[in-house]
């Protein structure tokens, strides 16, 4: 069952609008990236579901539940929620001591004495930070610090948790460290996580399912493997992958193919004329939606080349699935 | 909607609290009598007095000549210092900052008589000065010597402003400009002066605005030659014709909010403008200051003429006053030291129960303004809505009112409610009166804290699962209490200072020694008002101590 869906949510800004009419599913035990550039709407739509903000249509319910419902004039207040967040800057409260900051929640739900020193001392323990608990957010470290959000977060064992950008204010190795074991603790712990990132590369990694947002509507939404594999969009293609790109005109369409001409690309070092094969850098290969496109030497494939692409010498042609958009990308 | 009731009603009270008063001064303005008469009329003949009467003409322009004259003297100067203490490496400019805001949390009434004791006819200035020329080369009480008191008191108020603009504008501009050719002082003029320019503008706004709401030094400084100002105008009027002519004094309250409410919103645009060129907050600390060289001397000069004209001439006119027993032509000062006045002051009940008032309405009085003040922030807080606009606009309006017209107008509401009689001669009036007065910059000082609260600090507690109410009580409060720790002690030393608003509550247990001072100052008892400002000033003093002592920042 889904934990958590959002049907068709609508929500403005200050006059502009952010988010029009987005729809998702988290189920149990997943992880959900939500992907983005800057003004997508990523970090409106947690936000919203933990009723920070307030859309003015659709429905978000969560484990069944309305929380939101515009028809119905449903509106639970974010404390009424039970849902853990994890900020950017993790918004520790600086008056708590770590152990105060975990047992927060439990304290407002009433957990005994003992059950919360308890409970918060494993949660602590499982962040490795059972020494740290009489100290203040401010003698950690970063990392540190997120550990400590995301065990505030956990530690009341809410149905979903929102991380918003957890891990961009870690540096690029401590990063990659905490990406995997974030992974691994939501996962064996059986959480619900919605996650918000700018980094496609950290997307892929921590999520089960990528929901790619683009100016507030749901651009495309799958796998990892089917958002870097066959993305259904330019946009998609290129906020998955690098930012190369091949332009190129439809010579011809054939039995659902088209095949592209694509101008012989120029040596940027040498400004001569150079066939595919010798600009290529070593080690790089044109990107296409793999199952879907041909690499090809001007003749259609008897079935979608599943993998790699070839530089083959001039004249280029791309065949690409469908017709007359094509969307390449060079890596 | 039923769960913003409780910062709709917070709200609803501020809103009945300060425009009740007002409300019930124009009422009385349209009557005939005073409303408590039975029988009153409705009629304009109070209007027709007082804008044909010489006096008030003659006030109202002593009022605007003396506001323009402070402007034309606080303005270049405040802007000066402010660059002197900022942007150069002017030595001593640590332990002189404090110095330079110190006559804002001087009573006036104080600096007054300091200035008559020190400067006045037989001042212990004047004499050696008329040894020394034949004649006493200066008139304190003349309307010039009454602007340029005026003037030089109100220098910190322009300091204020211009300072942190000055700290607010990044080094990298006036770098930029020196790698493109400019000196110094060019880059002074070209590049530093039109960043603060917003900032100056507002700043002479503002003092150009006080001066139409001085009381105290035209009171102890024009009087005595018939200077009459609006506001001593008014306080002329409470006896003028024996019965008191409420009507009169509310026409000229009326007059006085017309003058300053327009002003107020106007400061209110200039200030959004004065935080235009401020392109980094808080990072903009780091600033190369210019090398004054050997012009620091006469930077020094400048800054100690002004201290000692400002702070040292007064306070050691009044300190000096309060130790001896006579002044005056062919008196040694040395045969006359006596502490006997502050012996007096023990013999009057009504200036000891002055004293204890004083520091309680500072104390216990400054605490609950301060948890009024957050309530009121709080009901605002992170609240787009209308309500909040309108709160906005709540807070002017005290603004626009002085201390003087502010006491005035409570006593009339404790006057008109039924069952509000009882507190009229109770120190609660007085509080009332204060916290209203200064609602304004209380709500400032807990906002300036309550913007250093990071939202996502109030979400996190609310996502964890905490309500409205609850994370104002585990979140919001214990992260600003070291502001309001400042806030308190900042309007300790403003009631502790404050005169004008308790002048018309004064009363047997209501007194406090600003009012009482300025009763005192009719009887003409220099020797108590003398021992009495002393101690007014060390209360600020301790006050200042703390400050200083905590690191509170005297401004925001």
């Amino acid at each position: 069952m889904a934990e958590l869906t959002v049907e068709n949510l609508h929500l403005r800004l200050g006059g502009n609008e952010i988010l029009k009419g987005v729809s998702m599913g988290l189920e149990r035990g997943q992880v959900v990236a939500l992907l983005g550039p800057s003004g997508s709407g990523k970090t409106t739509l947690p936000r919203a579901v933990a009723g920070l903000e307030q859309p003015y249509a659709g429905r978000i319910t969560l484990g069944g539940k309305p929380v939101f419902d515009a028809d119905a004039r449903v509106d639970l207040p974010a404390e009424r929620r039970s849902l853990g967040l994890v900020f950017q800057s993790y918004a520790l409260w600086p008056h708590k001591t770590v152990f105060d900051n975990v047992a927060y929640g439990l304290k407002l739900r009433g957990v005994s004495r003992e059950e919360m020193r308890e409970r918060v001392q494993a949660a602590l323990n499982q962040i490795g930070l059972g020494q740290h608990a009489e100290r203040y957010p401010h003698q950690l470290s970063g990392g540190q610090q997120q550990r400590v959000a995301l065990a505030r977060a956990l530690v009341y064992k809410p149905p979903v948790i929102l991380l918003d950008e957890p891990l961009s204010n870690l540096d690029a190795k401590l990063r990659e460290e905490a990406r995997a074991w974030m992974r691994e603790l939501i996962v064996t712990l059986h959480h619900s996580a919605l996650c918000v990132t700018h980094d496609q590369v950290e997307a892929m990694a921590i999520a089960d399912r990528i929901l790619l947002l683009n100016a507030g509507t749901v651009e495309q939404e799958g796998s990892p493997q089917e958002m870097y594999g066959a993305p259904r969009t330019l946009f998609a293609a290129e906020f998955m992958g690098a930012n190369n790109r091949i332009e190129g005109t439809v010579a011809e369409q054939r039995d659902g193919y088209a095949a592209l001409a694509v101008p012989l690309p120029m040596d940027g070092r040498t400004g001569s004329r150079c066939s595919g094969a010798a600009c290529a850098p070593t080690g790089r290969r044109a990107v296409l939606p793999r199952a879907s496109c041909g690499w090809n030497p001007c003749a259609p494939p008897t079935a979608p080349a599943r993998t790699g692409w070839r530089w083959t010498s001039s004249p280029a042609c791309i065949w690409v699935n469908g017709g007359s958009t094509c969307s390449t990308a060079a890596r | 909607m039923p769960k913003s009731w409780p910062r709709v009603s917070v709200i609803l009270v501020t809103a009945l609290v300060v425009l009740a008063p007002l409300a019930l001064v124009l009422y009385q303005s349209f009557l005939n009598n005073p409303f408590f008469v039975p029988k009153v009329q409705f009629t304009l003949s109070a209007y027709d007095y007082v804008l044909n009467d010489e006096d008030f003409h003659a006030a109202f322009l002593n009022s605007l000549m003396i506001a323009t004259g402070m402007t034309a003297i606080a303005v270049p100067l405040g802007g000066l210092l402010a660059f002197l203490m900022v942007r150069t490496d002017l030595p001593g400019r640590r332990w002189l900052e404090p110095l330079l805001l110190l006559p804002v949390f001087l009573s006036p009434v104080v600096l007054a008589f300091g200035y008559v004791v020190a400067a006045g006819p037989v001042g212990f200035l004047s004499l050696p000065a008329e040894s020394l020329f034949g004649h006493v080369p200066w008139d304190i009480y003349s309307i010039y010597g009454l602007v340029l008191v005026a003037g030089l008191t109100h220098v910190p108020h322009v300091y204020l402003y211009a300072s942190s603009a000055l700290r607010g504008v990044s080094s990298d501009l006036e770098e930029a400009a020196r790698v493109g050719g400019a000196g110094p002082w060019r880059v002074a003029l070209d590049v530093s002066l039109p960043m603060v320019m917003p900032a100056l503008l507002y700043s002479g706004m503002l003092v150009f605005f006080l001066g139409f709401e001085l009381f105290g030094l035209p009171l102890v400084l024009g009087d005595p030659q018939g200077i009459l100002v609006m506001s001593t105008y008014l306080y002329k009027l409470t006896n003028l014709l024996g019965t008191p002519s409420y009507q009169l004094m509310a026409v000229v309250v009326v007059a006085l909010v017309f003058v300053t409410f327009p002003l107020v919103i106007l400061q209110r645009r200039l200030l959004r403008q004065a935080g235009k060129y401020v392109t980094l907050k808080g990072k903009g600390a780091r600033q190369t200051p210019l090398k004054l060289g050997g012009w620091k001397w006469l930077a020094l000069a400048i800054l100690g003429l002004w201290l000692v004209a400002t702070v040292v001439v007064p306070l050691a006119g009044i300190g000096l006053r309060s130790v001896v027993s006579t002044w005056g032509r062919g008196v040694t000062l040395s045969d006359q030291l006596t502490l006997a006045h502050y012996r007096d002051l023990w013999q009057y009940p009504n200036l000891i129960r002055g004293v204890l008032n004083t520091l309680g309405v500072g104390v216990i009085g400054g605490a609950l303004s301060v948890a009024c003040y957050t309530i009121i922030s709080l009901a605002a807080h992170r609240w787009p809505s209308g309500w909040t606009r309108l709160l906005d606009f709540l807070v002017l309006v005290p603004r626009a009112m002085p201390g003087l017209v502010a006491g005035l107008a409570i006593l009339w509401i404790f006057l008109f409610v039924p069952g509000l009689g009882v507190l009229k001669s109770t120190m609660i009036s007085v509080w009332i009166a204060y916290t209203v007065v200064w609602l304004a910059y209380g709500m400032r000082l807990i906002s300036t804290a309550l913007l250093q609260v990071g939202p996502e600090l109030e979400e996190g507690a609310r996502v964890a699962g905490a309500g409205p109410h609850r994370v104002n009580m585990d979140i919001t409060i214990p992260l600003i209490r070291f502001g309001m720790l400042g806030s308190w002690l900042l309007i300790f030393m403003i009631f502790v200072r404050e005169y004008s608003t308790g002048i018309y509550l004064l009363g047997p247990g209501t007194e406090v020694i600003g009012s009482l001072l300025v009763s005192l100052w009719g009887t003409g008892d220099i020797d108590l008002i003398s021992a009495l400002s002393v101690i007014n000033v060390a209360m600020v003093g301790a006050g200042l101590l703390f400050v200083l002592r905590l690191g509170v920042r005297l401004h925001g």
